[in-house]
């Protein structure tokens, strides 16, 4: 598959298949973030739409030959911020932990009915997710970003308007209160798929 | 922590297929000319002095060029020049391989720009050491020279402006703070060359304050049209 900036540079040539197979390289990694910052599938799809559609209304403002993900990853945050300012919406959060594990399949994309499938004990990331979302939504990006989707600190500050160092601030507030948060969550019944040596 | 490297191992979930307004989009796809930052730059920089010499013709050269220091006008004159040049292409060209502009850098240069220039009319003018309650009193004459320079501005704002349309998804209020830094300093530019006052307090604060005027008005307006 042609990396990201080939396939956008296609596109802005008028290659609609390019556009669908930037979709399809971009869209899951971009949903995976966006269902971690708003905690809510068809919000996440909802803003999932809308990123690529303001990609697709500014691709005159990409540079040929540079990387577009950073940028769309940046289209992704100020869209998610927008969105949640417009509707003054706290992030929805899960209340009861019995529908953990199907939160967790939804992250992964996964029904309800595949959920053995699901890598990891389904509680634990269940928790892990609660967990998450208990975190202020700079630390949640920032840990989302750095820990979650394996981007260095200086892209994560790229992509969420920052600096550098604040970013690393935040990672690192919201990683310690991440620990706390899963210190004291209850334990919750092992399952069959469970990684040994949780916390 | 596992149960975050647990997570982080997670496959990313299956997207939803097109939007039907994507879709229609899709449907009437046309090539786009993309953002080539250099060039620009170059449209910025050329059509700005030309509107800034312009301005100088209708409006004259200062009638005390000749009795001003060489060395304080031409220094002056390229500190208001760099002052022009830096922060447009910082507010303008990414660094390689980037789409966005260093809007932090950029917003950091308006920033140095605007205290730099005030701090340096003060400072340093050709003028007799003014009273500085006569210098003062005086301000409210400056006027007519913030309006000259802020309509200097206006150009390089607004085409700057139209440039970065889509590319500053964050950051878009520094790299317009350093539109109108560029900007206003071309209108200091324009009045170290058109107007005759000499004294510290006219140049850094009327001169010098176009800068600052002129960033502050630009980042609360230009990322509305640039978003």
């Amino acid at each position: 598959m042609a990396d990201a900036k080939d396939l956008m540079q296609r596109y802005c040539d008028g290659d609609a298949g390019a556009f669908r197979e930037l979709y399809a390289l971009v869209a899951p990694r971009l949903l995976g973030y966006l269902l971690k910052m708003a905690r809510e599938r068809a919000l996440a799809d909802d803003l999932l739409q809308q990123t690529f559609l303001k990609v697709h209304r500014a691709r005159a403002a990409y540079v040929r030959g540079a990387d577009p993900l950073p940028w769309i990853y940046a289209i992704a945050h100020r869209t998610f911020i927008d969105e949640t300012r417009k509707h003054k919406r706290a992030v929805v959060r899960v209340g009861d932990s019995d529908e953990l594990p199907e939160v967790v399949a939804g992250l992964t994309g996964e029904s309800a009915d595949q959920r053995d499938e699901v890598r990891g004990d389904p509680a634990l990331l269940g928790a892990a997710l609660d967990a998450l979302a208990e975190l202020p939504a700079q630390q949640r990006e920032a840990v989302v970003l750095t820990k979650l989707d394996g981007k260095s600190i200086a892209e994560a500050a790229e992509i969420a308007g920052t600096t550098s160092g604040a970013m690393k601030v935040r990672a690192h507030r919201g990683y310690e209160a991440l620990r706390k948060l899963l210190g004291r969550a209850p334990a919750r019944p092992a399952s069959k798929a469970s990684a040994g040596g949780e916390p | 922590m596992s149960t975050i490297d647990d997570l982080a191992k997670l496959p990313p979930p299956a997207p939803p297929a097109l939007s039907a307004l994507l879709e229609a989009e899709l449907a009437q796809l046309a090539p786009v000319a993309t953002r080539r930052p250099l060039r620009q730059l170059a449209v910025l920089l050329a059509v700005s002095l030309i509107y800034g010499a312009g301005f100088i013709a209708v409006l004259t050269m200062r009638r005390n060029l000749h009795e001003l220091p060489m060395g304080w006008l031409t220094s002056v004159g390229l500190l208001w020049l760099a002052g022009f040049v830096v922060p447009l292409y910082l507010a303008t060209v990414p660094r390689p391989g980037a789409v966005a502009p260093r809007w932090r850098l950029a917003g950091i240069t308006s920033v140095i720009a605007a205290v730099g220039f005030i701090g340096l009319g003060l400072a340093l003018h050709p003028g007799e050491a003014v009273p500085l309650a006569v210098g003062w009193s005086n301000l409210p004459r400056g006027y007519g020279c913030l309006e000259l320079g802020l309509a200097t501005a206006i150009v390089p704002i607004v085409l700057g402006a139209i440039f970065l349309r889509g590319a500053l998804p964050v950051g878009s209020r520094w790299a317009a703070a350093a539109l109108g830094a560029g900007g206003g300093s071309l209108g200091g530019l324009m009045l170290h060359l058109h107007c005759p006052v000499t004294d510290g307090v006219h140049v850094g604060l009327v001169h010098g304050g176009v800068v600052g005027v002129a960033a502050l008005l630009a980042a609360a307006v230009v990322p509305r049209a640039v978003d």
